[in-house]
């Protein structure tokens, strides 16, 4: 079966700074993949460079067999992208923002329309539908955006930080829904700091840090490196990534 | 001297900070801020040379100007339009601050009374339209003042004054406008009226041009005509503008007591309801705009009517932007006027002239356009992640930036084509040029800004803004030789618009290497 996202030899440079070093990474259809790391590990610039949005120094990244850097256009066509800051336009209203979201996608009215009710009704936006998102709270315009990026059916949903500033009602709809994609057959990658997320909804985990792949697997498997079967993400993250030994050392005598 | 942290000084003086850095922030950078630091200062000096020193010199053996119903006229005249010009900027700034609230919220949380947080925002728009109107005028009247009339100088006193009044006037008007017609409306009523006080001089004194006809004078001969009527002979008080603006001290202290005292009364009677008002305007855009779904153009499932359908919403729905548009489409309509009824008079003379002003106005209207659907994107992230080309994308976007004006031109191109072909001909081709120039520069220099930053917009580089506007100089050039039919001779200026915007053309991997540097 083809992956879903296949990532080779990966780097990204800014000046001097190294973003991302030599990463590779597979991520296999159907599964919730969590991408974790410290803050600047390079989680963000590796999924703008899967979701074409940069270009990498070098390396391959395919998408269902779709070539990224030759043929994007044939990937972005199964890909969907959320960042952290919902992209939205604060003049159209919610409805108006999935039609023309289609509309890029080309997905005709007839089909868009249902869609885009089925999704605000879940997402509890359809009375809303008629009200331009510039009034809209930050988890309405944080739904709003989950809406458009599921609006032409992606088979690749990659998420930034989609539960950053999100009140636990909407935060659970937003688990609730991802989750229902991925059963529905879709695959989703995602950023959170919030490590609990990764621990309960991930199917495998990746950790980055300074640009690199440190970790890969299942918790089970991840637990089972560290040779603490009882650890928590959390554990394992901060022992994986220096945390640990770090706030040690801040901590005062 | 430092003000007391809390104190009235202390607050004007972080207002006036803020005013600057927002001044010097439209060039990027020290070396942006230094170049126009520079070129302000030689602009000024080149003013004082060129009318200042020889007013100064003309005037130096006159020992006063006679008060007489002309002089008074002339002086009332010259408030007038200062005061008007003055106001469509304070009703800008008094809707900006109701609706684009920026520190306002933080302001009014603070233990400070609101009436005299906004009475020192607004004496702060008050030093701003000032310093803009002080700069203009200074350098005209130092030399007349140095050459033997240091009274003179009382007109900048005077202006400062106009400015104050102008700003209580603003306040005034937008609460007024908050009462009458609620929060909603006044954004957009406020920011489109602003444009067209602004214009109101310069089409009062189109008048002619718009409505024709022997008996509708120019504003200059309507003032000739009053000052030998006899009812303004005698009219109390008339002459106190042009007094004040002389120097005369009883006028002076009546006018910097009228100033003082608009803006007080505002302030004082308006102040807290125009706090209670902002607070309203924050309830009214939380609430959410309801927009009727049943009458929308629908969205087509094609990338590039997508993007067009988008991009058209978005400037029908922003109140700011139809509001600085529309000033520049005042300004076309008397010479859309102009063409159409000379054209019906068989009166030549003007039209080739007209046409070459349709056409810049029209490339300027259009590049505000363009810069607002290229460079003001509010989701680029979207757009770069679908899977449609970037140039269909930016096709789409300048198809919807030229689509307003070809619409705002119709209506005199297509009438002239029957009246005067060659002419319509002519200014259609003049009006494609410049608006296909404008826009593509906006393509090739782009530079990212938000939508609310319309008003401080600007193309990566000022060298690059000035081209802009000498190509359009150009074209306007060459559509008025053509139409005038020395077409031979419009051939030079359009050679030279061509290989000007051949040489600023920009490949699109220019383009992104330019945009990925800037971010």
């Amino acid at each position: 079966m083809t992956d879903a996202l296949s990532i080779r030899g990966l780097s990204k440079t800014f000046g001097a700074k190294v973003a991302v070093d030599n990463l590779s990474l597979t991520v296999r259809a159907g599964e919730l993949y969590a991408l974790l790391g410290p803050n600047g590990a390079g989680k963000t610039t590796t999924l703008r460079m899967v979701a074409g949005l940069l270009k990498p120094n070098s390396g391959e990244i395919g998408v269902f067999g779709h070539d990224v850097l030759g043929d994007p256009a044939a990937a972005k066509r199964v890909i969907a992208w959320a960042p952290d800051e919902p992209m939205l336009y604060d003049r159209l209203t919610p409805l108006e923002y999935l039609e023309f979201v289609a509309g890029l996608w080309g997905v005709e009215p007839a089909v868009a329309m249902p869609k885009a009710e089925e999704l605000l009704r879940w997402l509890g936006l359809w009375d809303n539908r008629g009200e331009r998102c510039e009034g809209f709270s930050r988890g309405m315009k944080q739904k709003t955006a989950l809406a458009g990026a599921l609006i032409h059916d992606p088979q690749l949903l990659i998420l930034d930080e989609p539960l950053t500033g999100l009140d636990a009602a909407v935060a659970r709809q937003v688990k609730d829904l991802l989750q229902a994609r991925v059963k529905a057959g879709a695959t989703v990658i995602l950023t959170t700091h919030i490590l609990e997320v990764a621990e309960r909804m991930a199917d495998r985990i990746g950790i980055i840090q300074h640009g690199r792949l440190v970790a890969d697997g299942t918790l089970d498997e991840l637990r089972a490196r560290s040779g603490e079967r009882q650890a928590t993400l959390e554990d394992l993250f901060l022992e994986l990534t220096g945390g640990e030994a770090a706030l040690t050392e801040a901590l005062p005598a | 001297m430092i003000a007391p942290a809390g104190s009235t000084l202390w607050l004007m003086r972080h207002e006036l900070r803020l005013t600057w850095r927002g001044l010097a922030q439209r060039r990027g950078g020290r070396r942006g801020r230094f170049a126009n630091i520079w070129i302000t200062l030689a602009f000024l000096v080149f003013l004082m040379l060129i009318a200042g020193a020889p007013l100064g010199f003309a005037l130096r053996h006159v020992r006063a100007i006679p008060i007489e119903p002309l002089s008074s006229l002339i002086g009332v005249t010259i408030i007038a339009v200062t005061f008007t010009l003055m106001l469509s900027q304070t009703l800008a700034a008094a809707v900006d601050a109701l609706y684009e609230r920026a520190d306002l919220d933080l302001l009014f949380s603070s233990p400070m009374a609101p009436r005299r947080v906004l009475a020192v925002r607004f004496l702060a728009v008050s030093f701003t339209v000032f310093a803009f109107f002080g700069m203009l005028v200074t350098p005209v009247l130092l030399p007349v003042a140095v050459m033997g009339h240091p009274a003179w100088l009382a007109a900048i006193a005077v202006l400062f004054c106009v400015a104050l009044a102008a700003s209580g006037a603003g306040l005034m008007l937008a609460a007024g406008l908050f009462r009458l017609i609620g929060p909603r409306r006044t954004r957009t009523v406020g920011q489109v009226l602003a444009a067209v006080i602004g214009a109101a001089f310069f089409l009062a004194a189109q008048a002619r041009n718009i409505l024709g006809g022997a008996k509708t004078a120019s504003l200059f001969s309507t003032v000739m005509r009053l000052s030998h009527d006899a009812r303004f002979q005698h009219v109390p008080g008339l002459s106190w503008p042009i007094r004040a603006l002389l120097g005369e001290p009883i006028p002076l202290l009546g006018a910097i007591g009228i100033g003082a005292g608009v803006f007080l009364i505002a302030n004082q009677v308006l102040g807290a309801r125009f706090a209670a008002d902002a607070a309203a305007a924050a309830g009214a855009g939380a609430g959410g705009r309801r927009t009727k779904v049943a009458r929308r153009m629908r969205f087509s499932a094609n990338a590039f009517a997508a993007t067009v359908t988008k991009e058209l919403r978005l400037i029908a729905r922003d109140p700011a932007l139809i509001a600085q548009v529309l000033l520049r489409v005042l300004y076309m309509l008397p010479l859309g006027f102009v063409l159409l009824r000379q054209a019906g008079q068989a009166q030549a003379i003007a039209l080739p002239g007209s046409a070459a002003a349709l056409s810049l106005i029209a490339g300027q209207v259009a590049g505000s356009l363009a810069w607002i659907t290229v460079s003001a994107e509010d989701a680029p992230d979207l757009l770069s992640c679908a899977p449609a080309p970037i140039r269909t994308l930016r096709r789409a976007k300048l198809a919807a930036a030229i689509l307003p004006v070809a619409v705002m031109l119709a209506p005199v191109i297509l009438p002239l084509m029957v009246m005067a072909p060659w002419v319509a001909v002519s200014a259609a081709a003049g009006c494609a040029a410049s608006i296909a120039m404008s826009a593509m520069m906006n393509v090739w220099w782009q530079r990212p800004g938000k939508r609310a930053d319309f008003r401080r917009r600007r193309s990566s580089s000022w060298l690059v803004g000035i081209a802009e506007f000498l190509l359009g100089l150009l074209i306007a050039t060459a559509t008025g030789l053509v139409a005038a039919g020395l077409a031979g001779w419009g051939l030079i200026p359009a050679v030279v618009a061509l290989v000007g915007v051949l040489m600023l053309s920009r490949s699109d991997a220019q383009i992104a290497q330019a945009l990925r540097a800037a971010s």
